[in-house]
């Protein structure tokens, strides 16, 4: 079969026009192969890679063969004159040339004839490693691409590739200046090799990470190599080096071996995608981009102290994973990670991921050791992206878990000064909080902590004082439940202030046309009044749906009256010393001479400060339920502060007046925001009730939300719910008691008998009796009730008739004011 | 408590419903005249309520009598309802008394 080689295909990989497969599957014939020993520092084996040219019957260019196929040279399937069809290859440039990694490949022809008169690229000199310029020991490549001679562009690339030699700008400057204009190439090159020699001699400092930046070659002779930094961007050295007589001779070899790290990278330029990182493959070499990069974390454990740090990674593939240094290997590679940078990593293990600590979407992390290699590319490459975000909406937050991660971009809507707040084990943390929303329609509270409050935190607050809002996207920010949805920062979350993402300027323009003004709906419930994203509960409902039994307490919010209240130990002797902006409140200890004395503080105070626990009994139309009120509420029921009230009891002994008060306090409504968790004591476990507020029942609003639940159910009713057999726990008693406290009249309506009615979303109707509210009998629910069913209730009631019939008795509700 | 009369929670457009009835409907005072009062219902419609305003007239204004037409009140009792008051609330009632509730109401 005549195999055509596809002309052009190499000129456009040089130019970068086609760098993978998805371009172009060009199908190039192999004019020379070349083996290459790879020996790593720290281990014995040394293992053969396949250095080929590639020609299009116009061009060569040079390329490695995946190790896989190193069988197919053996066997000789892939010879010089065999044509392959490149159908999985990357072309990456190095300094300024390109090279062509075959992942894969199709053998058209085994053994053909050479097309056309390509450039011999690859040199007999089987000494000589890597072709690839990824590694710094670009001594050995520098001598090895001497011996190329001829070859256009490869002179390019030999001064180049000198230029990142030896990490030594004189190296680079000698060459340039060796070479002038570019021709000359048995000249030049040996100067040049002995230039690489002696600038390696001198660069003591190998850096194992440091590698000269490229020069992305274009058309080379054109390149004015005399001037001293033309195109050389990297070269953090100044180049002071300026005369040159070479002396040396060449010795390649000896320098081949110099730099450790640089050996091990010498002849892998082939990066695999970070996906395809797993423990088994123990010789990998990526490239990525830092993302983000942790704080230095110090640890003590049983068996001694440490210390780490981690880092996450990001490729051109979109592939991400964290890196974790371990005590000496932090020392080792702290300073050289820096953030945006790219780098060539490899010899680190691979580990499955740590989920506690590691969001990423990988499931492997790697841990660098000692051996590891983290070298800096200089020559930035812009397939691999700076950031990876997965945006979602706010509104998907609500669906989403507590301590997963998200990304979210919006724009901050307000912003909160920074507070201290005591962790439970004592320690201070700085958090701000702002309210983010977004386009979905949607805001939510993020938390910020510790160094993020002092930077964007305060970068955040100037904009917003200042009356801009500015955008703001989050990376990794943690999802937790506390009250409703909220998000707040880890240790490895990003925030990005006004960012330049195409992202972020949606949002912006989302904002300036409609968002500014439109409704946003809090999933975070602010902590404060009887808002709309408070739960209503009735009290039996906490005992049905067993609130404060899971981990976390249920707060919610309850309509009730005062039923009873334990006059006896109405307040305690607190402990007024202030811990920042919270005063300590301990029960303090009378030290029998005047003094009280607080354990946590560890101090006695003279003057103790009396703090209101009150033991209220609440009800409600449905039960009755014990709360505790602490200090806050406590007051607003009393409606003096604890303090007086006991030096009015206790001092002044005006036992009528304490009764009075108390009087005054009981039966009156309150609308209660407690918080409810179960509790154990020693072998029991009792659902404890707190009143955290106690606010007067503001009756509009209260109103509104019972023509709310009405309007519910009526609509409920209307689209069947699903017949369940199971009917309510109907409590009579509960109900009894409720309809005698608590006048039930809506606005006006004097009526007793309770109305079918579900509350919020959650009707459950449970039990086993099928109780009409009305009449009481067994048999039949409210609805059917024959007691009412001598007029036409209206058509809801009729159509609803048949389906009321298999249904339970749903929870029973009646407007209590 | 006197069932004898009783008079239905009405709106502005509810009143048809009732002439020649008792109602009672809450509104909020436009203008006052001697004899009659201008008032606005919960549901924004002028009601006319013949008799005098009490002395000192609050924002809202509870009025029970005799629906002559569908906007207009003989008023027999007024009450004044103070300033706060949530017509929303009171529109709600009016509609469920009329409507889904009916029989609760005398």
């Amino acid at each position: 079969m005549a195999a055509n080689l596809t002309a052009g295909a190499i000129a456009k990989m040089l130019s970068g026009e086609v760098t993978d497969e998805k371009a172009m599957t060009p199908i190039l014939q192999v004019t020379e192969i070349k083996m290459i020993q790879q020996a790593r520092r720290n281990q014995e084996v040394s293992f053969e890679r396949y250095k080929i040219a590639l020609s299009d019957g116009i061009q060569s260019q040079e390329g490695m063969l995946s190790a896989n196929s190193n069988v197919l040279v053996k066997q000789g399937s892939i010879q010089i004159g065999s044509v392959i069809k490149l159908t999985r290859f990357s072309c990456s440039p190095v300094r300024d040339r390109r090279i062509v990694i075959v992942n894969e490949q199709e053998i058209i022809a085994e053994k053909w004839n050479i097309i056309g008169n390509p450039i011999p690229l690859l040199t007999p000199n089987a000494q000589i490693n890597s072709v690839v310029t990824n590694s710094p020991q670009a001594q050995a490549q520098a001598v090895h691409r001497q011996a190329f001679g001829t070859g256009f562009h490869q002179q390019q690339d030999i001064r180049s590739e000198l230029n990142g030699v030896a990490n030594s700008s004189q190296a680079q400057v000698v060459q340039r200046q060796a070479f002038g204009a570019g021709a000359g190439a048995g000249s030049g090159t040996g100067f040049n090799q002995q230039q690489a020699t002696r600038s390696v001699a001198n660069s003591s400092q190998a850096q194992l990470v440091q590698r000269q930046p490229f020069v992305s070659a274009t058309s080379p002779s054109a390149r004015p190599y005399v001037s001293s930094n033309a195109g050389y961007e990297s070269s953090r050295q100044e180049q002071t080096y300026y005369t040159r007589p070479p002396v040396q001779p060449q010795q390649p070899s000896m320098y081949v071996n110099r730099s450790p790290v640089a050996r091990n990278q010498a002849a892998a330029p082939m990066t695999i995608p970070v996906a395809a990182l797993n423990p088994y493959q123990s010789r990998w070499t990526i490239k990525v981009r830092v993302t983000s990069k942790g704080e230095l974390k110090r640890y003590s454990k049983t068996n001694g102290e440490g210390k780490l740090f981690s880092f996450d990674l990001l490729d051109a593939d979109g592939g991400e994973i964290r890196v974790t240094c371990f005590n000496e290997v932090v020392d080792k590679f702290f300073d050289v990670v820096v953030v945006g940078n790219v780098y060539l990593i490899s010899k680190g293990s691979v580990k499955p991921a740590k989920r506690e600590y590691n969001h990423l979407p990988n499931d492997y992390e790697i841990q660098l050791e000692t051996w590891s290699a983290v070298e800096q590319c200089y020559e930035d490459d812009v397939a691999i992206p700076r950031n990876l975000f997965r945006f979602r909406y706010i509104s998907d937050i609500e669906n989403m878990e507590s301590n997963s991660v998200v990304d979210l971009v919006g724009i901050v809507s307000s912003i909160s000064p920074s507070g201290l707040i005591m962790r439970k084990n004592g320690s201070e943390a700085q958090k701000k909080a702002l309210q983010l929303k977004d386009m979905s329609g949607r805001s939510v509270e993020v938390t910020m902590w510790g160094n993020f409050c002092n930077v964007e935190g305060q970068r955040l607050q100037s904009l917003c004082d200042s009356g801009t809002f500015p955008v703001l996207a989050v990376k990794a920010g943690r999802i937790s439940e506390f009250n409703g949805k909220q998000v707040s920062t880890i240790g490895s979350s990003q925030l990005y202030v006004e960012p330049d993402f195409p992202e972020a300027r949606v949002v912006r323009e989302w904002y300036e046309r409609e968002g500014r003004n439109a409704p946003c709906i809090s999933i975070s419930r602010v902590f404060s009044g009887a808002g709309r994203q408070e739960i209503r509960k009735v009290i039996t409902q906490i005992k049905d749906e067993n609130l404060g039994t899971s981990e976390k307490p249920d707060w919610i919010t309850v309509s009730a009256t005062i039923s009873f209240m334990k006059v006896d130990n109405f307040c305690y002797t607190a402990c007024p010393i202030m811990n920042g902006d919270r005063q300590c409140s301990k029960k303090v200890i009378n030290n029998g001479d005047g003094t009280w004395r607080c354990e946590r503080c560890d101090q006695s105070v003279g003057e103790c400060d009396y703090r209101y626990i009150l033991q209220l009994q609440l009800q409600d139309h449905t039960g009755v339920t014990w709360a505790t009120a602490f200090q806050e509420a406590g007051e607003e029921i009393m409606g003096m502060p604890a303090k007086e009230l006991y030096y009015l009891k206790y001092e002044d002994q005006d036992e009528e007046k304490f009764e009075d008060i108390i009087r005054k306090a009981a039966f009156t409504k309150y609308i209660f925001k407690l918080k409810v968790k179960e509790e154990t004591y020693g072998d029991e476990n009792r659902v404890k009730a707190t009143v955290v507020k106690a606010e007067k029942v503001d009756y509009s609003s209260d109103t509104r939300s019972l023509v709310e639940a009405i309007h519910k159910l009526s609509t409920e009713d209307a689209n069947s719910l699903t017949v369940n057999p199971e009917s309510s726990n109907y409590r009579s008693g509960a109900l009894n008691s409720g309809v005698g406290t608590s006048s039930v009249n809506m606005q006006g309506r004097g009526f007793g008998l309770p109305a079918a009615n579900q509350f919020s979303s959650d009707s459950r109707p449970r039990g086993g009796m099928v109780l009409c509210g009305a009449c009481g009998s067994n048999g039949h629910v409210f609805a059917n009730c024959p007691s009412f069913m001598s007029e036409p209730q209206g058509e809801h009631y009729v159509s609803t008739q048949g389906r009321n019939a298999g249904r339970g008795m749903p929870r029973q509700h009646v407007g209590s004011y | 408590m006197d069932t004898s009369s009783p008079s239905a929670f009405v709106n502005g457009s509810l009143m048809r419903r009732y002439i020649g009835q008792k109602v009672r409907t809450v509104v909020q005072v436009i203008g006052s005249d001697v004899g009659s009062v201008v008032g606005k219902s919960t549901d924004d419609l002028q009601i006319f309520v013949k008799g005098s305003p009490p002395t000192t007239p609050t924002t809202y204004l509870e009025v029970i009598g005799i629906a002559e037409s569908e906007n207009s009140i003989r008023a027999e009792v007024k009450t004044n309802f103070g300033n706060n008051f949530d017509p929303l609330n009171y529109n709600e009632l009016c509609k469920l008394a009329n409507g889904e509730f009916k029989h609760f109401f005398i």
